[in-house]
């Protein structure tokens, strides 16, 4: 079932780039998956022109001059199939306790949200959403940031259109009050769609992490389960290095840092899940 | 001074590299080493013993050290600063294969001088053994550590017999026996012997450990002796060690423990028999299906160890209707995989299951196959694969959505053959993509042509369409070829790919007249897809299109043009590949490198000598491989400075394969010293090129 059986994948080849890919992205195909991840990226093998694997592995890790490649072999491995109003009770549980209680110690600050794997943008319009639907606009100065390693993806988070399946799970009333149809796809209308300021960033790049990190409210799921153990604490401990106090993660409900020693805490709020960073003893 | 050299030797131990480091640490000189034998440089080698470890690493391609603690040395020669305690320099050795494609073709040792690190151990040992006494647990881990890692022969010694004379003292032994686990170069043996003959029931449990722990064979005849210790605790260790020793010479007793069915021992006895993996005890455990405890490490024994006679008794159990399902799903596959993989015989264990199988064994596993919040269902969706019925492929389509049940689920259908075929088509317009996929990919699998119209049809699907054509290759239905022809002008890379591949094997040679034409279109995609047939089937009458499509104006054509030119044998062909490796792009240069590779005529070896040094990096890897495949001895001087000039790595890489493929006696000279190359890449490449390097030339 292999989408690359004209192309030569010498034995080891499999090993090497699955560990390349992890080392540059944190993402992590074990042996079960290294199949999904060579039909993945056998389209940019052969658009190279090359005809083995190996060939493109040196090719990402020595050529200095094929940075861009990069950037293709993100858009070649990122999932992209999310929804809108996933896992609800996280944003509601910003919405309705957080963010209430941010606001009663912090009057005159703008709070600011980064999702950090957006994604084609359904995560933070629906943060957006749930905001707006509570009223928090007009009360407290917001700033939502929304990143992705994909370009491909980031191109289509800020397109802004979305097709049927996005909205399997997102009431009627309010689909229809944020988007338009177009045929058979919806825009998100401009008002919603111009409060998140879209970017690209690696998360395993501390260095692109840092300037959004600084949010008072991390939204990073369903992005730790393509990605090894280290990685996964490489990038919690660059999320706990700029993160401000006293700091939120929230992590996919399929994902536990529990296993991993962090400097946040699980809490339970409201009907959710979320990871607070530990207060250090003064 | 560099503290580490290293020598080469031939699969017959004769020296073929004696590096400079090496010569300034022993004293003995390259001239005076190499083409010698090992044993006639080091006459004493076989009297201490070591000449056995030297053969072991050619003979079974295990890496061996000598420790120093131990051997002290390999090559005899004066320190090289002034010591107290030695008059030998003290080394660190390691001898590892140097391995052809499938053969060991020679060995790699290196020697390093660690005369001073040892010097300063001495100083250390005394106080150390009294830091194992200490009644700070953690003064006693770090001391620990320290005497594991460095293992002076002096200080285990006077640990040894401060363990016998005072194991009353639970600190000191507890820490003694994590050294000795540890220390599996020093001869524990004997001391631990003692101790497992030993008064105290304790004693004998933690020797029963180390011994086990140890990994040495000898200690087996003492273990199955111990198996009849007063003491069940005791006892319980020495099964235990016995599985970690591998001891094939323990099963009969170990099975009879099994037999038993004395929980706490039989359990650890079956799990000791799954480690030793002697098939010979499975009919011994068989009638252990039946016990309540016993069953489930029963069952999970025979799938390790069993052969196709435990698959009867196995189906039995899952016939009945409280079957442990999922463990004997799991054992099913397990011994279908080992079968696969010795014998690539799968299909026989799914042959005898099928046939052993009653309606309520089909029915148990269908119920567990639906069990809701299940992870692992491989083992179950394996075994009903094996099953052909409509009520089976019916619950295998239900699950095709399933992608990391994938692989198994259309193994399954496949298996079933030409009756899922409209089963499988029906799914080809199911809504959830994923199952939409399996059922091409099934298809394809069944090769079933009646099913080529449908899959045809979806060749229009973006998501599907190279799992349709592939499917569309395996079919082998003509009647594709219009269809998969209209794919080849796809902007996608990937479609067109996949549509050429599917068209390689569809086409009857004799329709190049349908292709020929398609070399002149207008469509630069057409074009180049059309290249890549011609070139495939080698069409002679597509020779002249090709020459003049070399020149073409789209640099994608031209690659393509290049780089099958060579298959249809045109008299022009070399001509044109060595003037595009000088004056054409760098695509088209590296695509001329690739295809001067694949000719035979001398002609091609100086160009690519020359496209070593050409500007582009791709042009120069290319290069540098293609000159592998001509295994050119000419080339060894210019691979061999692209090894020292070349500033990235994969054409360095590229360089010390070829040089590995052209062989001779050169070779080894040129790249032993990239073995201890910083990037792990280089170092591998430079270890296979050495082992190759004896064979050619």
């Amino acid at each position: 079932m292999s989408r690359s059986h004209d192309l030569a994948l010498p034995e080891g080849t499999t090993g090497l780039i699955r560990n390349l890919i992890n080392e540059r992205t944190g993402m992590f195909f074990d042996n079960g998956k290294s199949d999904l991840l060579i039909d993945k990226l056998s389209p940019l093998v052969i658009e190279r022109g090359f005809t083995s694997y190996l060939d493109y592995y040196y090719l990402l890790k020595y050529d200095t001059a094929a940075k861009g490649e990069w950037q293709d072999v993100m858009n070649a491995l990122s999932v992209q199939e999310t929804y809108f109003w996933r896992e609800i009770d996280q944003i509601k549980a910003l919405v309705q306790t957080l963010l209430p209680q941010w606001h009663t110690r912090n009057r005159d600050s703008t709070v600011r949200i980064w999702s950090a794997a957006c994604a084609s943008g359904e995560e933070p319009l629906t943060i957006a959403m749930a905001l707006n639907e509570a009223g928090w606009f007009e009360r407290v100065p917001i700033e939502i940031h929304a990143s992705d390693a994909s370009s491909k993806a980031l191109a289509r988070a800020e397109a802004g259109v979305y097709r049927e399946r996005a909205f399997r799970n997102l009431p009627a009333p309010l689909r229809d009050r944020y988007f338009e149809r177009h045929g058979s796809d919806w825009r998100v209308n401009n008002n919603l769609h111009s409060r998140i300021k879209w970017g690209m960033a690696n998360l395993i790049d501390e260095g692109q992490v840092a300037p959004l990190a600084s949010a008072d409210f991390i939204f990073c799921r369903n992005v730790f389960i393509y990605f090894s153990e280290s990685a996964i604490g490489r990038v919690v401990r660059s999320f706990s290095r700029y993160i401000r106090p006293p700091g939120y993660l929230f992590v996919g409900a399929a994902e536990s840092l529990l296993r991993m020693t962090t400097d946040f805490d699980l809490s339970e709020i409201d009907d959710a899940f979320v990871y607070v960073k530990r207060e250090r003893a003064a | 001074m560099t503290r580490i050299g290293v020598f080469t030797t031939d699969s017959h131990l004769v020296i073929q590299v004696w590096d400079v480091a090496l010569a300034q640490l022993t004293g003995i000189t390259e001239e005076n080493a190499l083409g010698q034998g090992v044993t006639a440089l080091l006459p004493d080698l076989e009297q201490r013993g070591l000449l056995k470890r030297f053969q072991r690493s050619l003979n079974e391609g295990v890496v061996e050290v000598l420790a120093p603690a131990f051997h002290h040395y390999l090559i005899p020669c004066a320190p090289v600063t002034s010591t107290k305690h030695f008059d030998k320099m003290q080394q660190r050795v390691t001898i590892a294969p140097l391995r052809d494609d499938d053969s060991i073709a020679g060995l790699i040792v290196t020697v390093e001088d660690v005369t001073d690190r040892h010097e300063r151990e001495r100083e250390l040992a005394t106080p150390m053994l009294e830091a194992l006494s200490d009644e700070d647990w953690r003064v006693r881990r770090e001391a620990v550590q320290e005497i594991s890692q460095r293992a002076a022969p002096e200080a285990i010694a006077a640990l040894l017999n401060s363990v016998v004379e005072n194991h009353h003292n639970p600190s000191l032994l507890n820490s003694a026996l994590q050294v000795l686990a540890a220390a599996s170069e020093l001869d524990t043996f004997l001391p631990l012997v003692e101790l497992l003959h030993g008064p105290n029931p304790d004693l004998r449990m933690q020797a029963a450990l180390a011994l086990g722990e140890q990994r040495d064979t000898r200690a087996v005849e003492v273990l199955v002796k111990a198996l009849n210790d007063d003491d069940a605790n005791v006892r319980y260790h020495v099964i235990e060690a016995l599985g970690k020793l591998k001891a094939v010479e323990a099963v009969d007793a170990l099975a009879e423990i099994a037999e038993s069915r004395d929980f706490f021992l039989s359990f650890v006895a079956l799990d000791a028999l799954a480690k030793i993996g002697d098939p010979r005890i499975a009919p011994r455990i068989v009638p252990l299906l039946d016990d309540e405890l016993l069953c489930e490490p029963a069952i999970n024994l025979l799938g390790q160890i069993g052969d196709e006679g435990v698959v009867a008794p196995l189906t039995a159990l899952l016939n009945t209707p409280t079957a442990p399902t999922d463990a004997i799903a799991g054992a099913l596959a397990t011994l279908s995989d080992r079968y696969e993989q010795q014998y690539g015989e799968a299909r026989y264990i799914g042959d005898l299951t099928s046939r052993e199988i009653s309606p309520s064994g089909v029915q148990n596993l269908l119920d567990a196959l639906e069990a809701p919040g299940k992870e692992n269902l491989r083992s179950i969706a394996l075994v009903l694969g094996w099953l052909k019925s409509p009520v089976v492929a019916r619950a295998l389509t239900r699950l095709m959505g399933r992608v990391d049940l994938r692989d198994e689920i259309i193994e399954a259908l496949a298996r079933h053959g030409s009756t899922t075929v409209e089963l499988l088509t029906s799914q080809l317009t199911a809504e959830d993509l994923e199952v939409r996929r399996s059922a091409v990919v099934a298809l394809g699998r069944i090769g079933d042509p009646s099913a080529a119209p449908a899959v045809v049809n979806i060749l229009s699907d973006e998501s599907l369409v190279i799992d349709a054509a592939n499917a569309l290759a395996q079919m082998g239905d003509p009647s594709a070829v219009d269809g998969l022809l209209n794919l080849i002008g796809s902007d996608d890379a990937s479609i067109r790919q996949a549509a050429v591949s599917a068209l390689n094997s569809l086409i009857p040679p004799s329709m190049f007249g349908r292709i020929i034409p398609l070399l002149h279109d207008s469509d630069p995609n057409v074009r180049e897809s059309a290249v890549k047939i011609a070139g495939y089937f080698g069409y002679p009458e597509a020779a002249s299109a090709l020459v003049e499509l070399s020149r073409d104006l789209n640099e994608r054509v031209r690659c393509a043009a290049i780089e099958h030119l060579p298959y249809v044998e045109d008299e022009r062909a070399l001509d044109v590949l060595v003037h595009a490796i000088k004056a054409e792009a760098p695509n088209v240069r590296a695509a001329a490198a690739r295809a001067l590779g694949t000719m035979d005529a001398p002609e091609v070896v100086q160009p690519l000598i020359e496209g070593l040094s050409d500007d582009d990096a791709w042009v120069r890897y290319f290069s540098a491989r293609a000159l592998g495949r001509r295994r050119s001895p000419g080339a060894v001087e210019a691979l061999g400075r692209v090894i020292e000039n070349e500033k990235f790595n994969h054409i360095r890489i590229a360089a010390l394969d070829s040089l590995g493929q052209i062989g001779g006696e050169r070779i080894a000279g040129i790249v032993a010293r990239l073995v201890r190359d910083d990037d792990p890449n280089v170092a591998h490449a430079a270890q296979l090129a050495l082992g190759k390097s004896g064979q050619g030339g």
